[in-house]
This record gives structure tokens, C-alpha cells and sequence, in this order.
């Protein structure tokens, strides 16, 4: 069985809105189709509909030979916060860059929202998602960063107008959806201005409104505290767990033990290679 | 309905961008247009000088004539439906000794017959017929043909003159597919350097883009666009530039043949020929500007 042959659509689960068509793993009913896919004998080895991120078995070498983490498993349920922590250098953005597809694993099994980015199991040449089914796969996911990222020649209104001109939306919807994602970060006002005007923790702001405006069902925030004051980091938190509330999972990485201990989340840690749940 | 206002959604992001990225490519744009067109500009008049080469050589059938001249005792007239039989053979025309002589004296400005031929004895010359064949390359042929009929004694035709022509077109081919080599490679370069430009300049955009879902096609079709834009502008300035310069053309190729007794043809064309060469120079010239810009995107098309 080809890799590509099997996309069939099970019913739609959790969802904000209707997003672009996305291709999904074959549904479980094929059982043949579905081992054929993860080249895997296992049962059990496609993600439940109840789990948002699977990592089975997750090495991650760089090319250079260094160990970035080794045998990491991982089961985020939909709907879940989960705190990533651990000291710089740990691996922390490297887990979040393999579930956004920005950096592939070495072993095992990655798998978000239904779509398996990357499989060694029982094959001999791993599996690595194509192009065009990862792109779909990242419209469905948001992701923020420590250095915002912003586009500096862009205005804030254009800024995250960008991320849905990028995915091909009409203009009329994009206007129609950039007040309501600004209002939510705060920065209604400000819409016309440029990234620099802004202060650290209303750049940050910026970035977590073009991260959500698409309605991601998984929100990817890697150290997106990590620049701000202890305020400005409140409010960004405060924003990420309201879209936790609406049914976002989030998964953010800190090294702030402070925001970690207030929020009350679940939290992984990231420590010698090797994943630790703590609470 | 739907899928109708998408599509104009997507030709207008496209238009957008490409624009876009026209405006960032500042006289970047000029270098790579100006390469594009120098080179379809010089392919453009290659082929029209090879053509009005062609043609010249074409039609040097009706103009060039084998002269045949027969043994003394034959006459010009026993020949001539003979000849008139072979095949390719448009026209046949009897030159008896008597016309010869008289036109040679003539042309030797020579008044006193009577006092030629008692220097000289009897008219030397012997009977003649110009053949007229119907088309360049059958000359040859014809020629050897009335070699081996009875009576011939020898046979002249402008062989010589084909030659050259034949050499002159060899020379222009040559000419023109080496200098097409290496401007084309100097225009890839060029519209590739551009396009790359642009690239790393908006590659904070990219990555962006990227990063929320783009597809790379929907990523780099305006910069495969911009390149194919420089393909069609180059065409049709390079197109302007040879119609421009025809007429400076034919002079040139009658210096190149240079012989004054030979006219050179304009080559008489069709509609169709007429369309050949622009579509010829826009396919080129859209071929190499996408051919560029896909190779500078390839590069950073990757994740």
C-alpha cells in the first residue's frame, strides 16, 4: 500500500469553524489500509480521536550528532494546557518544532490532529509528511514565538490579515475577521500602526492574534513569555487560557517556574533527553 | 459561484504580488528585461537575415543560367528540345555562334569586322544554350544531366555563387546559435539573480507564510509569474526592435552577398510566417523567465 492512496475523511471532531478541507489519516474501519500506513503490526497505532498530539517513542539527533532527546513519549488530549518546562537547551522548542513540522524526528512517531508527520515504525525509510498535506495541517495550528516574528513594513491590521491572505481567504472574509481576533488580544486601537510602535508585551500580543485569527485547534507557544515583564507575561497567559477555555489546546514551553506554578496546569518537563511528567 | 469567486480571489492575490514584487525588484527588473530582450532581439534577426538568405538562394533558380556549349560541328537548335525534355528545366534559349561573335565584338568595341576576321580567321565561337532551371538545387543536377547528352563539349554554371550562399547561411546559423547560447545562459543568470533577490528580501514574509499554511505554490507562482512577465515584455520590445530595423536589414544582407547582379529577395511571407517569428521570440522569451525563476525558487521551496 502506497503512501496517499487511503485518505478517506472520519467524521469531524472538535472544531472552532470550518477550516480548509484537510486530508486525515485512514479511518480506523480499514484496518489493513491503516497498518499499511504506519507500516506498523501494532494495533492501536493510530491516534485516538480524544488525542491532539502523539509522540511515541521520539528520538531527535541533529545532524551533527548531537542527542537532542531520546524515546519521548507524549499524549496531549484535546482541550488540554499543558506547560512544557525545562532548562534552555533541553529540547523544548526542538518537540514543539517536530509537531509543527519545522524539524523532522529521528525515531518513532509524531502524530497532531489525526495526521502523522513523521513514522519509523517498522520501516525502513521513516515516513515524513509531504508538502501540501503539511501546509493543511498548519492551518489548523497556531504558533507564537519569543522573538514575535513580525513582519516590520506590515501594519498590525496587515500583519495578521497576512496569515489568512497566505491561505488564500477572499479579502472580504479577512476583514470580516481581523476586528474580533484584535479586540481579543487588546490592540483594537492600535490596528494601523506598525510592529515597532508597539511595547514587547503588545508585540507578543500581536503575535498570539495572528496565530489564532486562522481558529487553530492547537496552539504551539514556544517561550512566548519569555521577553515580557511579569505583567505583560500575565496577560499573555491570560489570552492563551481563554482560548483554552474556548476549546483550544495549547501547549506552551516556559522556563518561568513562577507562571508555571500560577497557572495550575498540567506540566511536562524536558530534562537529560528524556520527557517527565510532573503534575 | 463559489468556486468562480475563489479563482478571481486567486488571480488577484497573484496579480498582487507579482506587482509587488515587481516594484521590489527596482531596476533589478531593467537588467534581467534588458538581457532577455538583447537576446531575442539578436535571435529575431538571425533568423530574419537566414531567412532573407534562404529566400535569395530560393529564387537564385529563375536568375542563375547554365551555359552549355556544344562541340563546333553541332548547332544550338538540334539541342535545344532535348534539353528542353530534362526535368527541372524551366527555359531553354539557343545562342548561335553568329549572335556570340557579335555581341563579343561589341563588347570588345570593336567596329571593323572585316578587319577581325582576317586577324582572327573565321568566327572561333561555337553554338551556345542558356538553360534556366526552375530551382537552386536542381542546378546541379540539370547540369550534369546535359553533360552527358551527344554534342555537349562543356558546361558552365554558378556553382561558384551557390557555394557562398550555402557558406554564408552555414557562417549566419553558426553565428546565431552561439551567440543564442551564451546570451541565454547570460539571461538565466540574470533573471535568476533578480528573482533570488526579491526572494531574500521578502524571506521574512516566506518563512511566515510558511509557517501558517501557504502552499509553495501559492508562495512562488508570483515570482514564477514575475519571470514569465520579463519573458513576454522582452518578446514584444525585441519583436518592435526587428520590425524597427527591416529595412537596415536588407542592406546588410546584400553587403553580406555582395554581388551586385544578384537581387536580394525579401522573403515574400504568409500570414502565418508572419506570426511565426513573434510567437517564436514569446515562447522563447517566456520559456527562459519562468525557466529562471524556477530555478532561483527552487532552492528555497523546500520547508
Amino acid at each position: 500500500m502506497m503512501i496517499g492512496q487511503h485518505i478517506s475523511h472520519p467524521p469531524r471532531l472538535h472544531r472552532w469553524a470550518g477550516t480548509a478541507p484537510t486530508p486525515h489519516l485512514p479511518a480506523p474501519a480499514n484496518p489493513e489500509a491503516t497498518l499499511g500506513f504506519y507500516g506498523s503490526t501494532q494495533s492501536g497505532s493510530l491516534q485516538t480521536p480524544a488525542s491532539m498530539v502523539s509522540l511515541r517513542g521520539v528520538s531527535k539527533v541533529f545532524p551533527n550528532g548531537s542527542l537532542i532527546f531520546q524515546d519521548v513519549n507524549l499524549e496531549v488530549r484535546r482541550g488540554e494546557f499543558v506547560f512544557v518546562t525545562g532548562v534552555s537547551g533541553a529540547g523544548k522548542s526542538t518537540l514543539l518544532r517536530l509537531l509543527y513540522g519545522a524539524e523532522q524526528a529521528t525515531e518513532g512517531t509524531v502524530i497532531v490532529d489525526q495526521v502523522c508527520l513523521f513514522s519509523s515504525e517498522g520501516r525502513r525509510r521513516p515516513y515524513r509528511i509531504p508538502p501540501r498535506p503539511l501546509a493543511m495541517l498548519r492551518r489548523r495550528l497556531g504558533v507564537v514565538f519569543q522573538d514575535y516574528r513580525l513582519l516590520a513594513n506590515r501594519t498590525l491590521a496587515e500583519n495578521v490579515a497576512f496569515v489568512l491572505r497566505a491561505q488564500g481567504l477572499s479579502p472580504a472574509e479577512i476583514r470580516r475577521r481581523i476586528g474580533p481576533t484584535l479586540k481579543m488580544v487588546g490592540l483594537t486601537e492600535k490596528r494601523d500602526r506598525f510592529p515597532h510602535e508597539l511595547s514587547g508585551g503588545e508585540q507578543q500580543r500581536l503575535s498570539l492574534a495572528r496565530a489564532i485569527v486562522n481558529m487553530p485547534v492547537l496552539l504551539l507557544a514556544d517561550e512566548p513569555t519569555g521577553n515580557l515583564d511579569p505583567e505583560n507575561s500575565l496577560l499573555v497567559l491570560q489570552i492563551l487560557e481563554r482560548l483554552n477555555s474556548f476549546g483550544v489546546t495549547v501547549i506552551m514551553t516556559s522556563h518561568d517556574p513562577y507562571l508555571v506554578e500560577r497557572a495550575g496546569h498540567r506540566v511536562v518537563r524536558m530534562e537529560g533527553g528524556r520527557l517527565y511528567d510532573l503534575r | 459561484m463559489q468556486s468562480l469567486s475563489r479563482l478571481l480571489n486567486k488571480i488577484r492575490y497573484l496579480l498582487q504580488e507579482t506587482f509587488l514584487g515587481l516594484r521590489r525588484g527596482g531596476w533589478l527588473n531593467w537588467a534581467a528585461v534588458s538581457t532577455l530582450l538583447v537576446l531575442l532581439f539578436l535571435v529575431g534577426i538571425g533568423l530574419e537575415l537566414s531567412w532573407g538568405v534562404d529566400a535569395t538562394v530560393q529564387s537564385l533558380g529563375g536568375q542563375l543560367e547554365i551555359s552549355v556549349y556544344l562541340e563546333p560541328e553541332r548547332q544550338g537548335v538540334e539541342l535545344q528540345p532535348q534539353v528542353a525534355q530534362l526535368p527541372h528545366v524551366a527555359e531553354v534559349k539557343v545562342i548561335t555562334k553568329d549572335q556570340a561573335w557579335r555581341t563579343l565584338l561589341i563588347e570588345m568595341g570593336i567596329q571593323d569586322e572585316a578587319a577581325m576576321e582576317t586577324q582572327l580567321g573565321e568566327n572561333p565561337l561555337v553554338d551556345a544554350l542558356r538553360v534556366k532551371a526552375d530551382s537552386t538545387e536542381a542546378l546541379g543536377e540539370v547540369a550534369e544531366r546535359i553533360r552527358q547528352l551527344e554534342g555537349v563539349d562543356e558546361v558552365y554554371y554558378g556553382d561558384r555563387i551557390v557555394e557562398q550562399l550555402a557558406q554564408i547561411q552555414d557562417m549566419l546559423r553558426l553565428g546565431s546559435l552561439t551567440l543564442t547560447g551564451v546570451l541565454a545562459l547570460t539571461a538565466v543568470a540574470v533573471i535568476t539573480t533578480t528573482i533570488r533577490l526579491i526572494v531574500m528580501a521578502r524571506r521574512r514574509e516566506i518563512e511566515v507564510m510558511q509557517l501558517v499554511g501557504a502552499t509553495a505554490a501559492w508562495i512562488y507562482l508570483p515570482f514564477i509569474l514575475q519571470g514569465c512577465l520579463f519573458g513576454v515584455i522582452s518578446a514584444v520590445g525585441a519583436w518592435g526592435l526587428v520590425l524597427g530595423s527591416q529595412q537596415l536589414l536588407q542592406e546588410l544582407l546584400e553587403q553580406l552577398i555582395a554581388l551586385p547582379f544578384l537581387k536580394v529577395m525579401q522573403a515574400e511571407r504568409s500570414q502565418l510566417e508572419f506570426w511565426f517569428l513573434p510567437l517564436m521570440l514569446l515562447g522563447m522569451g517566456v520559456f527562459l523567465g519562468t525557466t529562471s525563476s524556477l530555478i532561483a525558487v527552487r532552492k528555497s521551496a523546500g520547508r
